[in-house]
């Protein structure tokens, strides 16, 4: 068996363009979030339902965009507890964030064996690729045709959580509750308001990346599916300084090397699964070398985690 | 110094604990009613399970031990203000140290190989959350984020001995194991009769050494002045590298011996199973509702070690799968941060 070193790159960039975008959907609604002061550690919770949800609406309705809505619709409710409960009611913000993983990883399973007793995923109708017969085309059919809509939005996210950061008015107070939200409450900003909206909409995406799990990651639904991926996303935000055009180069490269050790393990065929598991551990690691290297930088906001009461 | 006000906090704080706990047990109930389960089965499952079936009782004092252990660890950080989120990671990693040791240093005698396994699994528990304390202490990275990162690691490393380094030659259904501890280096029962291991009566002596330590000396006011300021402590004089290494070597070093005692004393061999539980999670919640008091910890811990056996023995009875008891963790910790939040809100000066 000899696969030409071309299809293993062409395999290694494809794999990267389809999986970062789970990535990237959390990491602008966590960037936002934690950049008005509030940090969502229940992320993977939220995934976890919203991936359920996924599943039930697509084959309740046969209508992936209707699953999106779903997902995201389901998102927004544990959201908007956890925003209250850590906005509203000040109680801190990991532990609460924590609950709510909890609360979802175990909530989610037992949806999900009610719905289907089996335990077997029922067949779930994915977005469809953006071009219907992409491999006719040579290399950048599998590499960039391949992915579904979603993947190119995600990029519109980052640049749009960007602009919307750095140039717009309604981002500058979402800055400015994180950064100091005493001088914003004296600028008459409603500074529990804008936090509220800045973690829902952190919420609703994740809902966003736990749709976009069901049809690009691993098929079907079991306990604990995500796996840490959604915990990854804060390592990343915070490799990234909050930087949405960083975060993107965090998740690109992330994935590029799970894809090369991937490549490189399914090529090398081991006999045994030990050394496998272990370059397993190479995106991992490499994320963490990061951290001492960029993370002396971080700047993070500086009310991150206090909670606001006026007066 | 205890006056009427903080007799009555107390009492509101309870009420509220009680009231939590009640929500997320009304909500695993309804899990298991609208499963078809019998609501009288269910109960009796939750509440006389635990002491009532076999094992149960050895069951309540394992999830103990570890919780206890694992609890503390986070609860000291948790002092200093620092959080292990990777109590699980570290829980692993001392797992699989006791087989290295086992495998690696088999040449050494009895008594010292014995003791050097659980030993071994403490220094794995505390390697591993160097990484975090260096990296928090030296470059001031978040510790939260690399604890995190750390668990994911720590099971690709964990997989990668189980297959190689200390796979047992022999195969159970394909999925790799380690080999079964032989009974000389099983932690032995008090009394033969009763399923009561030696960690027991160690883990509580661990915890009130831990409370002579931390609670009774001015450790626990330089902990908790660098838990609430950084600057205060600065201010203070107080070194608070040390401090924050002092607390996060030992939250490692503990949730790491919760991996000696938890294999060395119940399950004897280490397999796949072990991996993707939650249990560092779970001593998160018994920290914080134990208040980070080193003895407080321990009721939690005994409470939870109860609550989740009697709640998987709910799910069992009406064929619901037991991750239902993670959703009802999740219901009674945010509930009981609530409630501590309502509590400060009514006594507030």
């Amino acid at each position: 068996m000899s696969i030409a070193p071309s299809d293993i790159l062409i395999g290694m960039l494809s794999t990267t363009i389809q999986l970062s975008p789970f990535y990237l959907f959390a990491g602008m609604g966590e960037i936002v979030s934690e950049k008005s002061g509030v940090a969502n550690l229940g992320l993977e919770g939220i995934m976890l339902l919203s991936l359920v949800a996924t599943f039930i609406v697509d084959y309740m309705t046969g209508n992936p965009w209707v699953a999106l809505l779903g997902a995201i619709g389901v998102a927004g409710v544990i959201g908007a507890l956890f925003a209250f409960t850590a906005i509203q009611m000040r109680v801190d913000q990991i532990a609460s964030g924590l609950a709510i993983y909890l609360f979802g990883l175990g909530l989610s399973f037992v949806v999900f064996t009610t719905v289907y007793p089996s335990g077997l995923t029922p067949n779930y109708i994915p977005l469809p690729p953006l071009v219907a017969n992409y491999d006719k085309i040579p290399y950048i059919g599998i590499i960039f045709l391949k992915q579904n809509i979603l993947a190119y939005v995600s990029i519109v996210f980052v640049v749009a959580t960007a602009f919307f950061l750095s140039r717009t008015s309604l981002g500058l107070r979402v800055r400015a509750v994180g950064e100091n939200p005493k001088a914003a409450d004296n600028m008459g900003v409603n500074v529990n308001k804008v936090r509220f909206l800045a973690t829902l909409f952190g919420a609703l995406m994740f809902g966003v990346s736990g749709f976009y799990f069901a049809g690009n990651f691993v098929p079907g639904f079991q306990t604990d599916v995500i796996a840490g991926r959604g915990f990854i996303v804060l390592a990343m935000i915070y490799f990234a300084n909050w930087k949405p055009y960083r975060a993107l180069f965090a998740a690109l490269s992330f994935n590029l090397v799970y894809a090369a050790q991937n490549e490189y393990v399914s090529l090398s065929g081991f006999g045994v699964a030990s050394v496998s598991t272990l370059f397993n551990m190479l995106p991992y690691v490499f994320l963490l070398a990061l951290i001492p290297v960029f993370g002396r930088k971080a700047r993070v906001p500086k009310f991150l985690l206090k909670p606001y009461r006026k007066g | 110094m205890r006056t009427d006000t903080q007799g009555l906090r107390w009492l509101t704080t309870t009420a509220y604990n009680v009231l939590a706990i009640g929500l997320g047990i009304l909500a695993g109930l309804l899990v298991v009613v609208y499963a078809g389960g019998n609501i009288e089965v269910a109960l009796s499952s939750l509440f006389l399970n635990p002491i009532t079936l076999s094992g149960g009782i050895q069951q309540i004092f394992v999830r103990f031990v570890l919780f206890y252990t694992m609890g503390m660890g986070v609860g000291l950080a948790l002092k200093a203000g620092l959080w292990n989120i990777g109590a699980q990671g570290q829980l692993l990693i001392g797992m699989v140290m006791v087989f290295v040791v086992y495998t690696f240093l088999a040449f050494l005698p009895w008594p010292i190989l014995y003791v050097a396994m659980i030993i071994g699994a403490a220094l794995g528990g505390l390697l591993w959350i160097a990484v975090p304390t260096i990296l928090r202490v030296r470059f001031g990275a978040n510790e939260i984020v690399v604890t995190i990162l750390l668990n994911v690691v720590a099971i690709n490393f964990a997989f990668y001995m189980l297959s190689g380094p200390i796979k047992s030659s022999g195969t159970a259904l394909g999925f790799p194991h380690s080999v079964n501890l032989p009974a000389l280096f099983q932690i032995p029962r008090i009394v033969s009769s009763a399923p009561i291991t030696y960690a027991v009566p160690a883990t509580i002596a661990i915890g009130i050494i831990l409370y002579l330590l931390v609670e009774r000396t001015s450790f626990r006011i330089k902990a908790n002045t660098v838990g609430e300021s950084l600057e205060t402590a600065r201010f203070a004089g107080i070194s608070i590298p040390r401090v924050m290494a002092i607390t996060m070597l030992a939250a490692g070093a503990l949730a790491g011996l919760a991996g000696a005692t938890y294999l060395m004393g119940y399950r004897y061999e280490l397999d796949i199973g072990s991996f993707s539980t939650n249990y560092g999670l779970v001593a998160i919640i018994c920290a914080l509702v134990g208040r980070k008091h080193m003895l407080g910890i321990g009721f939690a811990s005994f409470f939870f070690a109860y609550m989740t056996i009697g709640a998987e023995s709910m799910a069992l009875s009406a064929n619901v799968p037991t991750y239902v008891e993670f959703a009802m963790e999740g219901i009674m910790m945010l509930g009981i941060l609530l409630g501590n939040y309502l509590t400060e809100r009514r006594f507030a000066v």
